[in-house]
């Protein structure tokens, strides 16, 4: 698989995922998905409904087994692995499944000793996840009258118990309000903090551009890798558009942007001059002292890209057409 | 098989079967059912005089108790001939709360995040096994012991002697576990092919025909209860059954069946 696709990765890889596929009977949900995820990292599986997102973190999380590839989490291979996996991995499941005759105490205490933790080792961690998403106050109170909201948190806190070093987060925000929303995504920031690898899986462009350090977009493959601004550049120079004041037109300072080492490109757009470049943040400033230099009267500079959306919705599309279905246990939205 | 995962799941089972009133309900109301009307029945001949013509009618019932009085003899037989509907305690309660347990947690989505944990799919099953067959059996234990005692307290004690005999006590404390186990096991494995507790209970629901036509047999053809070689034979009947349920349930309840059957 080609770098574009798989993107590339800025530390020690965490997630090897090579060449996976999942059928379900004569259906297939996943096909030739390769990627990394490193250390530290906020990976994000962006897709339609259907796309196979579920499906892969349930492979990787050790859930369902992969028809064919191959995978390691933290050096275990999917398979024989998969256990050790499990122990390692905390899951946000795409729906709470919280028991509702359950105190968020004893939800917590439950799952705690599934994995492994005892005594006060237990108690210490239930205590400390309930005040780590907020729920403290209410750890007595029976799951079955809490909001959607609350229910989220105490699914957030279950996932994180162990103190897992690789999270999978299946639609995170999904029916939470903007507040709610907001307070998981700050708090999915502050787990990267912590050196956590996490996997985010969500279909909100918004959420995946505002959380994830690179988004994979998905539809039964990965389309493409890459950081949410290489995203938005699609495979293209960076876009750079300098506004003039009309003084002098734009044409007559194409020949001072085009002696320039780093500039691929410049043509003039009205009064502006539109300068493709590789890496706006680190290019400008030196491409507007040259202009400056040569007597432009800038009045505006900003970098041109599509949104992620139009990105998104044109490769989703370029992938051809395919039925939106419900792949055997993904919710549908 | 890691014990604390499973006792674990034991714990959490119990926790919820604790507070769901209506459950709890349902595995009180069979055994005290089945174990009034024979006592009422009992309470009645002792409150009447026998009619020598009904005596002369169920002569080959009273048969079976010689050495005591015809109206004893009568409230022997029943008493010992509803003792088989006891047997449907166990066939019924636990495949309740198997499909109400493994259901209720498709429909809430509660599986998945369990099995996401290292906990594996027999743990899973015997805390759950251990959890829905518990209650029925504490609860026929319960009422076979007061079963005994009320009917000796209101009319011959001798009667207590025909509830406590060696073949019931080998019943209660072989084929009632034994059909319990069975029944849950029953109950997940149609749990984990269908969506809704009513049809599951339906489909599993045929597992109380064969103890309901013993009793019936048992009451046409005069003999009043089981006896020991009927037991034993039971017993391995219904091991055998678990052993062929607990094949069919590996192959039915492994995790990705689960996750990928959820409601």
């Amino acid at each position: 698989m080609g770098g574009a696709v798989r993107g590339r990765l800025g530390s020690h890889p965490v997630i090897t995922v090579d060449g996976l596929r999942k059928d379900f009977g004569r259906l297939t949900a996943v096909h030739d998905l390769s990627f990394e995820v490193g250390d530290g990292e906020i990976f994000g599986l962006l897709g339609p409904n259907g796309a196979g997102k579920t499906t892969t973190i349930r492979m990787l999380a050790g859930l369902i087994a992969p028809t064919d590839g191959s995978a390691t989490v933290n050096g275990h291979s999917l398979g024989e692995g998969s256990q050790r996996i499990r122990a390692m991995t905390g899951v946000l499941t795409e729906s709470p499944g919280l028991h509702e005759k359950l105190t968020a105490r004893q939800n917590l205490a439950f799952y705690g000793r599934l994995y492994g933790l005892t005594g006060a080792t237990l108690r210490e961690a239930v205590d400390r996840y309930l005040g780590v998403v907020g729920m403290l106050e209410h750890g007595d109170r029976r799951v079955g009258g809490f909001s959607k909201g609350m229910r989220q948190k105490i699914a957030i806190a279950r996932a994180l118990l162990h103190e897992p070093e690789v999270i999978y987060l299946d639609e995170p925000t999904s029916g939470l309000d903007p507040s709610a929303a907001k307070t998981v995504r700050d708090f999915v920031a502050t787990l990267r903090e912590l050196g956590r690898s996490i996997v985010v899986c969500t279909h909100n462009l918004d959420e995946a551009e505002r959380l994830c350090d690179r988004i994979g977009i998905m539809r039964g493959t990965l389309l493409r890798v890459d950081t949410p601004a290489g995203l938005r550049r699609h495979g293209r120079n960076a876009t750079v558009r300098i506004d003039l004041n009309g003084a002098r037109p734009p044409e007559s300072f194409i020949e001072t942007v085009a002696g320039l080492a780093y500039v691929h490109g410049a043509q003039p757009r009205g009064r502006a001059l539109v300068v493709e470049l590789t890496d706006p943040a680190r290019e400008t400033p030196d491409l507007v002292a040259a202009l400056v230099g040569a007597g432009a009267r800038i009045t505006s500079v900003r970098e041109e890209a599509d949104t992620l959306e139009e990105v998104y919705l044109e490769l989703v599309g370029e992938a051809g057409v395919r039925d939106d279905r419900d792949l055997p246990g993904e919710e549908a939205a | 098989m890691r014990l604390p995962f499973a006792w674990a799941v034991f714990v959490k089972e119990w926790r919820d079967l604790l507070s769901n009133r209506l459950l709890l309900g349902a595995v009180a109301l069979p055994a005290l059912i089945f174990a009034a009307i024979p006592t009422g029945l009992v309470a009645f001949i002792q409150a009447n005089d026998l009619d020598p013509n009904q005596l002369d009618q169920i002569q080959q019932y009273i048969a079976a108790f010689p050495g005591v009085a015809a109206k004893t003899a009568a409230q022997a037989f029943i008493i010992q001939n509803f003792m088989a509907y006891f047997l449907l305690i166990p066939a019924m309660v636990p495949m309740a709360i198997a499909t109400q347990s493994v259901i209720g947690e498709k429909v809430a989505r509660s599986l998945e995040p369990q099995l996401a944990t290292p906990l594996e799919v027999p743990e899973l099953l015997a805390g759950k096994t251990l959890a829905a067959a518990l209650p029925a059996m504490i609860a026929t234990w319960l009422v076979f012991v007061a079963y005994g005692l009320v009917n000796g307290a209101i009319a011959d004690p001798r009667l207590t002697r025909f509830v406590f005999t060696d073949v019931w006590i080998t019943a209660m404390a072989t084929l009632i576990p034994l059909i319990c186990v069975f029944s849950v096991l029953l109950g997940i494995v149609v749990s984990s092919r269908v969506n809704d507790p009513r049809t599951a209970q339906q489909i599993g629901g045929f597992v109380v025909i064969p103890i309901i036509a013993v009793a019936v047999a048992q009451f046409f053809g005069g003999q009043p209860t089981f006896t020991m070689e009927q037991v034993i034979t039971g017993d391995l009947l219904v091991a055998g059954l678990i052993g062929v349920t607990m094949v069919i349930g590996s192959w039915a309840f492994d995790r990705e069946s689960i996750l990928t059957r959820m409601a």
